[in-house]
């Protein structure tokens, strides 16, 4: 019997095209989009703005400073009559104006006083990329006035590469060893994104086979509730099982060959991986039931579902990254059972976790699985209006 | 085979029963006619039967056990066909029939012949690869039956089960249907066509307002139901005509449903006497529509 009721939830979401998009195509989508939208993230392109630098100081310090920049950033654009406007405009990400006095400025030994070097971006310059300047800005002329000051006559000066930023090696750290980027982020968080919208085929199954008559049909022939939401829950467990396989297939193999980084699977822990993936699927799937037994027509299905799924990835870090929310906001997520999923894969994926390490999340998706599970059985035990 | 006692049932924050004190019985064999207006109490007392309700007050027995008895032990000896097209559009009719074969706890070589004989019976073998959604009205109605026939139950409700089809499928399920009571069934069937009931019930119960108002074979409630006159005449009003019966009120045809031991002769003696032109006269007992529109009194429900 419970066979004969999964093969008919597998042929029903095999035979709706709308339903088979949102739990394949759409995530899949939403990777390969957001992964090479945000390429960047973990690697600000600072050596690929383009810029103008207006030079009123023509002393050498002036020009070594210059030079330094070059060296990091390229050749500078020409610079316009018109480069007020190209800035504005954005057509110069920045400009920066070394002021007349600069170079008496960089040899004098005292700390500055007042601006010699002004750096002046675009209005809709990413806040990071506008630090990161104003930080290597700070840092070329900080170690160009430094060297003039401690420059003793007669030695020869520094080897060939050789910089204050030599002391500093930073780096992000793992021990599994994957490099950050997009794809390791932005894989995890559409695939969880992803599996909890199940909601969306189960509940609208549900809602027609209630007003067909289909279920109090089955309920009359005998099929107790229980067997009938173990029949739902199971297929649409191995449809998340199966999306999880596709989605990291895609970060592995095809994301490179469509010009974006590689998902990183080396080093991970296995086991660590396939729980959090559990527990997200069991949360996915009870949260789909308990959905699916609250809505009562197909207008509420084909609504409540993915509501309540994209508020949840909206306050779920999934969208836009935890990281670079306000502190507030950082603790709402805490609450949202995506960002537990999430943070139970990048655990594994991005910080070379184990099982124990993801025990917190796990824990709270399988105490969030039963909780739901048991309100789906209640409510389909609800009497019809 | 089926038997209800002084069955009762009130849904939360109502004030009217949807059903009281009903009383009926429906022996195997048998195919029962379910009349009654919308609000009646039908789909209330369909829910007990499958199972969906459960009973407040009196008491069903399936051959003298409860019902929750008989449902716990053995859910397949009553089967209901739905007035909804209860299976799966996007499945074809063979695998809607596996799916609810499977549910009825068919399987290996007794389920495979138990749809082979329900396709067979409601004549869905060239369909039987067609998605449930892609067959007409007709069709719909047999692949219902079919289903419901799966378990070989013992008992069978069917709920309006041609509504929207055309007259052939009508014609075929009603022989259907008349057949499986011929086979020892027992049937219950809830209609609103009166021809239909007419033509294969055995039996005829008229609920209204959660009561049953009549029930007996058709011949009973036919031959028990008052004298009916027609008139027209000019000059006709209720007072002249409620000395001999309960008037309907008509614009020219003027209907009276006489009292006990008045004819038609005394009352056409009587407005003659009174200087009545009567042109036309019509005499005999009510029809089955006839019957149900006096009982439920014509008025208009939900």
């Amino acid at each position: 019997m419970l066979l004969a009721l999964i093969k008919k939830e597998l042929l029903a979401l095999a035979r709706d095209m709308h339903g088979l998009a949102a739990l394949f195509l759409m995530p899949m989508i939403f990777i390969v989009l957001m992964s090479l939208t945000l390429k960047d993230i973990y690697r600000p392109p600072l050596a690929e703005l383009s810029y103008a630098i207006d030079v009123r100081d023509n002393g050498t310090p002036a020009q070594w400073l210059l030079q330094v920049w070059r060296r990091s950033h390229g050749a500078p654009k020409p610079l316009d009559a018109n480069w007020e406007a190209q800035l504005r405009s954005g057509a110069l990400k920045y400009v920066i104006v070394l002021e007349p006095g600069l170079s008496a400025e960089l040899e004098s030994a005292a700390l500055s006083t007042k601006a010699q070097i002004r750096l002046l971006a675009e209005p809709g310059i990413d806040a990071n990329l506008f630090n990161a300047l104003r930080a290597e800005l700070v840092g070329a002329s900080g170690e160009l006035k430094a060297r003039l000051a401690l420059a003793v006559p007669g030695t020869s000066g520094p080897p060939p590469g050789a910089s204050i930023q030599a002391l500093v090696n930073a780096e992000r750290y793992s021990t599994a060893g994957s490099r950050p980027t997009s794809v390791q982020q932005n894989v995890p968080a559409w695939l969880v994104f992803g599996m909890f919208f199940v909601v969306a085929s189960l509940s609208s199954l549900f809602v027609q086979e209630r007003s067909s008559g289909a279920l109090g049909r089955l309920r009359s022939l005998g099929v107790s509730r229980l067997m009938l939401l173990v029949s739902k829950a199971l297929p649409y467990l191995g449809v998340n099982a199966l999306q999880a396989v596709l989605m990291l297939a895609a970060g592995i193999w095809l994301m490179p060959l469509i010009g974006g980084d590689a998902l990183s699977l080396s080093g991970i822990h296995w086991g660590a991986l396939l729980l959090a993936l559990a527990a997200v699927s069991l949360a996915a799937v009870s949260l789909s039931l308990a959905l699916a037994c609250l809505v009562r027509s197909h207008a509420q299905a084909a609504t409540v579902g993915p509501m309540v799924n994209v508020l949840m990835a909206a306050a779920g870090g999934i969208m836009v990254p935890k990281f670079v929310m306000p502190g507030f906001m950082q603790r709402l997520v805490e609450v949202s059972p995506m960002n537990w999923g999430l943070e139970a894969l990048l655990t594994v994926l991005l910080r070379g976790g184990g099982v124990a390490d993801t025990l917190p999340q796990v824990g709270r998706l399988v105490m969030f699985a039963a909780a739901m599970f048991v309100l789906a059985v209640f409510l389909f035990r609800r009497p019809a209006p | 085979m089926l038997e209800l006692k002084d069955l009762g049932y009130r849904y939360p924050h109502t004030e009217r029963p949807a059903l009281a004190e009903v009383s009926l019985a429906v022996p195997r064999g048998c195919v029962m006619g379910l009349l009654g207006p919308n609000g009646a109490g039908k789909t209330t007392l369909i829910s007990h039967l499958s199972g969906a309700l459960a009973v407040q007050s009196g008491e069903i027995l399936i051959d003298g056990q409860p019902l929750q008895h008989v449902r716990a032990k053995a859910p397949t000896r009553i089967a209901v066909a739905p007035q909804e097209q209860a299976f799966y559009p996007m499945l074809t009719v063979a695998e809607n029939l596996a799916c609810f074969a499977a549910a009825g706890g068919l399987s290996g070589e007794r389920k495979k012949a138990r749809i082979e004989a329900c396709t067979s019976f409601s004549q869905l073998e060239q369909f039987a690869n067609v998605r449930a959604e892609r067959l007409s009205g007709g069709l719909k109605r047999r692949l219902n039956l079919a289903i419901a026939l799966l378990p070989e139950p013992e008992l069978m409700l069917f709920d309006e089960p041609t509504v929207g089809v055309d007259p052939q499928s009508r014609a075929f399920i009603l022989d259907a249907i008349k057949s499986l009571a011929q086979q020892g069934a027992a049937v219950i069937y809830a209609s609103h066509y009166m021809e239909e009931i007419e033509a294969i019930a055995d039996r005829v119960a008229i609920l209204d307002h959660g009561r049953v108002l009549r029930q007996g074979s058709l011949d009973e409630l036919l031959s028990r139901s008052a004298m009916l006159l027609t008139l027209a005449a000019d000059g006709l009003d209720e007072q002249k005509l409620s000395r001999f019966g309960t008037v309907e009120p008509g614009g020219v045809h003027w209907r009276v449903h006489l009292h006990e031991g008045i004819g038609p002769g005394l009352v056409l003696q009587a407005l003659e006497a009174e200087g009545m032109a009567v042109r036309h006269a019509e005499f005999g007992r009510h029809d089955l529509e006839q019957l149900f529109m006096a009982l439920t009194h014509r008025s208009l429900r939900d």
